[in-house]
């Protein structure tokens, strides 16, 4: 039979029915399908070679390849790139429109845009890119024609790592805005009118309170950045048709390619990629902890 | 010129005048408590003290200097807040050194101040604790302490035992009493509970819709009511109309009672109306011999309330209450009786506005 449960603070809690689970079944068996089973199957097949015995060969090749060091090299470049560009720029537009009083208005509208842009992605997303600052595209046709700039000419390329590093951007500082809007927010109007009424300057404030209180939330949401432009895949192959080697391509051409095809070395890069997401993720959650645990 | 003088001070939002010609003279060491309902200014008046506020009108002298334009990191007024606003990211000892870094004090200094000021607080265990791990009540000695680390000319508190339970209120108002005595401090108290402000001030500022209703010291503000919202707001009251009978010898007439003054109506005549008020606690059963301000009513309803009993009588066509201290051998009326109460000549106030 069931007991009640009585947590140390006293609190009493009822005994978990079998029908609560229900409501999260749904979500477990998600998980298990899409989720464990995948990453089991991926895990097994990154030690297994294309004749389908077990080998260590592919897992050593991660660190021997030069050109799967290259992609892994790049992807973080562009990742920690649009993780800090976008973090910055998110920051300073989070902050405008939350502590720096500009009208509520305006927040709502890049909130709404936010929320967008941070799932606008994939084809599209590089297909609008291609449409306005490619080659042919609208913007540069309007800076050439109109203004006699030639972005290309003057040394800019969308289909080069700069290019890709400013597409990523799209969705980057929006997802930044996100995050860092309710971490603003979170800053109460009384620190800053005590820190002011203990002699502090405005700077004294942002450096000693507001800055050490939002540093968790903003190193965490870099690092979260940096985990979306890593895993990115979409982007980068609709907009650079595989010219530029991000880890991601390179496993693509691993498992359904042409030329490289082997599955099992996809699948090791796959691997390498889970642990760098990981590490990601578990620094994100280890900064959010640290903040809640000092705002609570 | 007092210590802290607040002088002709307006306070306008847009349209809404929140604080209107506010003259306040505090002396150094006096503890000066804000009272009155939400929205009466008494915040306001506070935060332009602090500099968050700047006054439309009016000006604020701190110790014979004007410092009505000067920025609040510019005053040395400490300031504590209803929801403490200790930094969260900082140790008890961080916090309470934080004014003393930011002003660049020497290291040694800073720390023997603040060893100082744990010590006055008694959290002597709790130096090196985050504010999270510290109870609300601990949090707000701490938020003193910060405070006073600075050595502020004037000490601010804004509403800051509202956050607390009944109990921890009680002993830590004597606490902030008891050290604002020892350090000598100026200091005011916002808070809209009448409790609060009469057993720590020395003067209280009764305030409403942006004015001062009436200053002075607990004994007064209780006892000697001037208007009916004071009157109203501290303590409980029983307040009703009546016609003035003879203003000279201050004899009042209400439903065909006659009730006598302690002193002269001034500024009425015979057939004026007033409004007068009795406390509850200030009628008591009649006793033999005598004559005065007798009065006969009905008895309507008894209610105990532990340490006091509340008698609800009918008397003319007001409603009154009685106080009783309840003893074992108190020998009360029954509802539905008829009973004669008195009260001292004293007790009834004649009401202005």
């Amino acid at each position: 039979m069931a007991q009640t449960a009585i947590t140390p603070q006293g609190k009493i809690y009822p005994p978990t029915n079998w029908k609560t689970w229900l409501g999260v079944a749904p979500f477990f068996i998600f998980a298990i399908l899409f989720l464990f089973l995948p990453s089991l199957r991926l895990f097994t097949a990154s030690f297994t070679d294309p004749e389908g015995n077990f080998t260590l060969n592919n897992i050593i090749q991660l660190f021997s390849e030069k050109y799967i060091v290259d992609a892994y090299k790049l992807s973080i470049q562009i990742s920690a790139v649009t993780a800090l560009g976008g973090g910055i720029l998110g920051f300073l537009l989070a902050y405008s429109v939350t502590v720096g009083g500009l009208p509520k208005s305006l927040r709502s509208i890049l909130i709404t845009f936010s929320g967008v842009a941070s799932n606008f992605a994939g084809v599209p997303l590089a297909f609008a890119f291609v449409a306005t600052i490619g080659r042919q595209g609208f913007m540069t046709h309007i800076l050439r024609d109109y203004f006699g700039m030639d972005i290309y000419e003057a040394g800019f390329n969308l289909y080069s790592f700069a290019g890709l590093s400013l597409v990523y951007m799209y969705f980057q500082f929006p997802l930044m805005v996100l995050i860092m809007a309710p971490a603003l927010d979170g800053l109460k109007k009384e620190w800053r009118e005590a820190a002011e009424n203990l002699g502090a300057s405005t700077a004294q404030y942002w450096l000693k309170v507001a800055m050490p209180v939002l540093l968790p939330s903003i190193l965490g949401a870099m690092i979260l950045l940096f985990g979306n432009a890593f895993g990115a895949y979409a982007t980068a192959y609709a907009l650079t048709g595989g010219r530029i080697g991000v880890v991601t391509i390179q496993i693509g051409a691993q498992i359904r390619g042409d030329v490289l095809y082997n599955p099992g070395l996809g699948y090791a890069m796959a691997i390498g990629m889970v642990v760098i997401m990981a590490i990601s993720l578990a620094g994100y959650s280890w900064l959010q902890a640290k903040t809640e645990r000092w705002l609570k | 010129m007092a210590y802290l003088s607040i002088s002709k001070v307006t306070k306008q939002f847009g349209d809404t005048v929140v604080v209107d010609n506010f003259n306040l003279d505090i002396e150094k060491g006096e503890f000066v408590s804000f009272l009155g309902p939400s929205g009466c200014g008494k915040t306001t008046t506070l935060r332009m003290v602090a500099g968050f506020e700047l006054p439309t009108s009016g000006q604020i002298f701190l110790d014979g200097v004007d410092i009505t334009d000067k920025s609040p990191n510019q005053r040395n007024v400490g300031m504590i807040f209803q929801s403490y606003a200790l930094f969260p990211n900082m140790t008890v000892e961080q916090n309470i050194g934080f004014g003393l870094t930011v002003r660049k004090l020497e290291k040694d200094v800073i720390k023997q101040r603040v060893d100082e000021m744990v010590r006055l607080i008694h959290l002597e265990k709790h130096a090196h604790k985050y504010p999270y791990q510290l109870s609300g009540g601990q949090q707000q000695r701490v938020s003193l302490a910060r405070a006073l680390a600075n050595r502020p000319q004037v000490l601010l508190l804004d509403e800051p035992l509202s956050a607390l339970d009944a109990k921890i209120r009680v002993s830590l108002r004597s606490e902030i009493r008891a050290i604002q005595k020892s350090l000598g401090i100026t200091a005011i108290f916002v808070t809209h509970d009448q409790e609060e402000a009469l057993s720590i001030s020395d003067r209280i500022v009764v305030m409403n819709v942006g004015e001062m209703e009436q200053v002075g010291t607990p004994f007064e503000i209780y006892n000697f009511p001037k208007t009916r919202f004071v009157a109203n707001f501290v303590g409980s009251l029983n307040t009703a109309e009546a016609q003035v009978l003879d203003p000279a010898n201050g004899l009042l007439t209400m439903d065909g009672i006659q009730l006598q003054t302690h002193e002269g109506i001034i500024g009425k005549k015979k057939g004026d109306k007033v409004t007068f008020a009795i406390r509850p606690e200030r009628f008591s059963f009649v006793a033999e011999g005598k004559k005065e301000n007798l009065l006969e009513g009905t008895v309507i309803n008894i209610t105990f309330l532990g340490s006091v009993v509340r008698i609800q009588m009918q008397i003319g066509n007001s409603t009154f209450n009685m106080d009783t201290f309840n003893r074992p051998s108190l020998e009360l009326p029954k509802i539905g009786e008829k009973c004669q109460v008195t009260c001292s000549t004293k007790a009834v106030l004649i009401l202005e506005g």
